[in-house]
């Protein structure tokens, strides 16, 4: 288990190498540059931009300080958007913004979906389970930027009771509907999930055995369905983790958070070349470290799996 | 048993889906005369959506809207932009005086002008402000505003003097002028001036206060060479002019420094700018946010976090109060400001969201007091334009076709012309509900006085005719329409960057273009700053989208565009005769002598056709009623300082407040 950890650990380094690299190319394959705009600037103003950003040296130069400063440091430099604001500050700031709101999301997520998931697969073929299933079909139907604007729609504009947007702190009133947006297609993904796991493992032998020796029904779905039952809901679980707590584009433009995915996007667009690297390279650390959590999780879910 | 179990849930599902939705569009109910909640809040706080994140709190290196907008509350400059008219009103300065060619300004700044933190503001901090501004080390993307400033772009593009070592003289620019240069045709400030000939209309006691200096002479003295900074471009300009060559051999070169540039600190109250042209809207350009003026001390001690919130300090109405990136900038009035006592607003909240949508959900339901301009989208407008809190107006603003005219067919110039007369702009406009259609290349009714020409006006007929003089025939295809067979329709395309606004000028243009000439111009539509990329370097074929919004309060700020060949031309098209009929205009004092002359060259322009004109834009946004002093003016820039909150609804606004009392 241990080396299997520590193996996975040192291949996440290169890769997350080739990840900046890659990004690193790709900004600077986009045309236009972080200081062009609606009027065009004078080539003099221009020459002085480059030079204070030190553009105008050569391509390996950039590449080698950048790479530098982030090995050596773990510096992504200074947003060239911002002025003076660091990258590094900057996702310190808005990673808790998108994490309480994708955390919470996905807790949510996580409690409907298993309880109705699992009621769905033990009372399977009831009016239950195909109610459910379609409540969580519509939910998997309906995107988020479609959701996000009709619970405004009820909730904020038609009834006044909470806000439409905006962030305020944690914990307010603020946070309650994108909470609600953003779980509601994940919900219904691992209510499926669930229910699907759920009902292949209350056919499998170990169940039967459970059952024949005697188990309340209660101790039988609980202690060994269930721990079986969800192995997709984890599987499932590690990147839409990674995902929600780097925060996802859509929601927290409609409800105007100041979360790492608003930033993201907005880097995109600003060819804010030390802002994308940081993110993007912060976004492919969590995505290593949660699939590699999901693998460990597998071990002690189930007991066949060993590494 | 399942099926209709199932059907029955379905029908469930979407009856109470549609129950709720058809109550909340009962809420928004027709019969309100405000859009959403009007309540007006207990305290003297306006909470604005301001659009997108601030660049910087830092005035010239931010050149963005919202941030111009957030400088107007938190710096102060000479002048100050007219709630109303946004024409230049007194601020730091008291007073000031013109040259007689609009090529020198004086200015008395008011002796009690201070810094939030109690120390004065002098001449001298704009002296640092403006030299600061145009260092090339700041790199200021706005710099180039000042460049009417003597040596100012000299200045900013690390440019270097050329001077004579033994006799101490520098090399002068008529010295290797290809032509002989007339004194005369030279603006005043590069001449020098006999004694007894009055430079300013002005009595005797104001012109003293702004007495001469070295360095007043030096402004007022015939321009000096300067080459480029950089060895390979000075070498490649030498390369051109034989007569350069002969001048400048054997001589040193000088880097032109800050405190070459045109201005200058008479006394402590008293500020001089030279400029090295006439230029009559110069002090329209002075409320920019690149003029305002900035603390050294704080900049000195803490460099690019000089604006952070603990160590910030301004010099206009507010001062920071608190910054939250990404959402929200808090600030409070500031009690050292001069006018303290005539400023209405406790704080101001600026939110910040770049999505309409969003920001207006936030106006609804009355956690927003006023949102930025552009803000209520088409869709809505059936809703929020009959109400009392709709503010509209005509904008400084134009939208317009670029053509490519260095390539064919748009290089003739009958091609260009068919193009333009094929398009109804009315009826555009009129679709488009709020825009006011234009034949121009300045915007409809925002230049009082200034003699606007028209372009052709919508002739299909004429268009046809004119495309087959260009040996492009346009004949009637059976069943209807027209149809151009030689046209090479290979070789244009309309670009345009993405947006659904654009999306549909283009279309409408495309269809415009079908119906009356036969041609079926293909679209192309692009990522925002892919679309400036390809158009700045003509890597276009056939049309691009154009817009444009002033920076200053004169058709100039539209017609320089093509003053230059680079820059935002775009077009590929220049005319020496249409730069120097906006020379002659700019260095014409008399107003109205002016504005004739500017209407000639765009006459000029707009005949030579590298450009359609589409549309004045309309500024489009909500205020609530309580909110005062907040006028739909043409650039949507607002000074603060005049707004305020009332409580009392008969003094509210019920409608559009005047913007000509």
């Amino acid at each position: 288990m241990l080396r299997f950890i520590v193996r996975r650990l040192l291949i996440t380094i290169p890769t997350i190498l080739v990840v900046i690299t890659l990004t690193w190319g790709l900004v600077r394959l986009a045309p236009g540059n972080f200081y062009s705009g609606e009027k065009k600037i004078p080539p003099a103003i221009e020459k002085n931009i480059r030079e204070k950003y030190g553009l105008d040296k050569p391509w390996y130069q950039q590449y080698g300080r950048t790479m530098w400063a982030i090995i050596r440091h773990g510096d992504f430099g200074t947003s060239l958007k911002y002025q003076g604001q660091s990258v590094n500050a900057i996702i310190a700031r808005s990673l808790p913004v998108s994490a309480i709101i994708g955390i919470l999301a996905y807790l949510l997520a996580l409690i409907v979906g298993v309880v109705v998931g699992s009621i769905a697969a033990l009372k399977q073929n009831s009016r239950w389970d195909y109610a459910s299933m379609a409540l969580a079909m519509l939910g998997i139907s309906i995107p988020n930027f479609v959701l996000g604007p009709i619970l405004v729609l009820i909730f904020s504009l038609s009834l006044y009771w909470l806000p439409p947007s905006r962030w305020a702190g944690f914990p307010s009133r603020n946070v309650i509907l994108p909470v609600l947006t953003l779980s509601g297609i994940y919900m219904a993904y691992i209510a499926r999930l669930t229910r699907a796991g759920m009902l292949e493992v209350l056919r499998s032998d170990y169940i039967r055995t459970a059952r024949s020796k005697g188990l309340t029904e209660r101790d039988v779905v609980v202690r060994h369905a269930l721990r079986g039952g969800l192995m997709p809901v984890v599987s499932y679980t590690g990147p839409a983790l990674a995902f929600l707590l780097t925060g996802t584009v859509v929601v927290e433009r409609l409800f105007a958070l100041p979360g790492l995915g608003n930033y993201f996007i907005q880097a995109a667009l600003n060819r804010d070349e030390p802002l994308i690297i940081g993110i993007v390279a912060f976004i492919a650390v969590t995505l290593l470290t949660m699939n590699l959590l999901v693998d460990i999780a597998y071990a002690y879910l189930d007991p066949r799996i060993r590494y | 048993m399942r099926e209709v179990y199932l059907r029955q849930l379905i029908a469930g599902v979407i009856l109470v889906a549609l129950s709720i939705l058809s109550t909340s569009c009962g809420a928004s109910g027709k019969s309100e005369i405000f859009f959403g909640k009007v309540v007006p809040p207990s305290t003297n706080i306006l909470r604005y959506v301001n659009g997108d994140e601030p660049e910087s709190l830092d005035p010239p290196m931010s050149s963005g809207q919202p941030e111009a907008r957030i400088f107007m509350a938190l710096y102060e400059g000479l002048v100050e932009y007219h709630p109303k008219t946004l024409v230049p009103i007194p601020a730091i300065a008291e007073r000031w005086l013109e040259n007689n060619d609009s090529s020198e300004f004086v200015f008395h700044l008011r002796h009690n002008a201070r810094w939030s933190n109690g120390e004065p503001i002098t001449a001298n901090d704009f002296v640092y402000s403006i030299r600061r501004g145009l260092s090339p080390e700041l790199a200021s993307r706005s710099a180039s505003l000042a460049y009417y400033m003597k040596y100012a772009k000299a200045y900013n593009s690390g440019a270097v003097f050329v001077k004579d070592s033994t006799t101490n003289q520098f090399v002068l620019e008529k010295d290797v002028a290809e032509h002989p240069v007339q004194d005369t045709t030279q603006p005043l400030s590069e001449r020098s001036l006999t004694p007894g000939e009055a430079e300013y209309k002005t009595s005797a006691d104001e012109s003293k206060m702004a007495e001469d200096s070295p360095f007043h002479q030096f402004m007022h003295s015939p321009a000096r060479l300067t080459l480029p900074g950089s060895e390979k471009a000075r070498a490649k300009e030498i390369a051109k002019n034989p007569k350069l060559q002969a001048a400048i051999s054997g001589k040193d070169f000088l880097p032109v420094s800050a405190e070459d540039v045109g201005i200058e600190a008479v006394d402590d109250y008293t500020l001089r700018i030279s400029l090295a042209q006439s230029a009559p809207f110069f002090l329209g350009l002075l409320a920019h946010q690149f003029f305002r003026v900035v603390p050294r001390k704080v900049i000195e001690q803490y460099g690019v976090h000089w604006t952070d919130p603990a160590h910030i300090v301004t010099s206009g109405a507010f001062r920071v109060k608190a910054w939250k990136p990404y959402s929200e900038l808090v600030v409070e009035r500031n009690p050292m400001y001069w006018d303290v006592a005539n400023v209405g607003l406790d704080e101001i909240h600026f939110y910040q969201t770049s999505d309409n949508p969003t920001a207006m959900n936030l106006y609804k339901v009355g956690e927003a007091d006023a949102v930025l301009n552009h803000t209520v989208p088409i869709a809505w407008l059936d809703v929020v334009k009959p109400k009392k809190d709709y503010m509209d107006g005509a904008e400084a603003a134009i939208v317009y076709v670029i053509m490519n005219v260095t390539r064919p067919p748009l290089n003739d110039l009958r091609v260009r012309k068919a193009f333009n007369m094929a398009v109804d702009k009315v009826t555009y406009s009129q679709a488009r509900r709020i825009t006011k259609p234009l034949s121009a290349f300045t915007p409809e009714g925002i230049f009082v006085g200034y003699p606007q020409p028209k372009s052709d006006g919508f002739d299909p007929e004429q268009a046809r005719k004119l495309l087959g003089e260009a040996g492009f025939p346009v004949t009637p295809k059976a069943g209807g329409g027209y149809e151009c067979k030689s046209f090479p329709i290979d070789q244009v395309e309309y670009i345009f960057n993405t947006q659904s606004s654009n999306k549909t000028m283009a279309e409408f243009l495309q269809a415009q273009w079908s119906q009356n000439l036969g041609i079926t111009v293909p679209l192309r539509s692009m990522e925002f700053k892919t679309f400036l990329d390809v158009r700045s370097k003509l890597e276009y074929k056939g049309f691009a989208l154009g817009l444009w919004g002033a920076d200053y309060m004169d058709p100039f700020t539209f017609l320089s565009l093509f003053y230059t060949p680079t820059g935002d031309n775009g077009s590929g098209w220049w005319d020496q005769k249409y730069a120097d009929l906006l020379d002659e205009a700019n260095t014409n004092l008399d107003k109205r002598k002016r504005y004739e002359l500017l209407a000639r060259a765009e006459k000029y322009l707009l005949d030579a056709q590298p450009i359609i004109p589409i549309e004045t834009t309309a500024v489009n946004w909500v205020k609530k009623p309580y909110v005062k002093g907040l006028y739909p003016n043409a650039g949507g820039l607002y000074p603060w300082k005049f707004v305020y909150i009332e409580r009392e609804p008969s003094k509210w606004d019920y409608g559009i407040p005047s913007l000509t009392d």
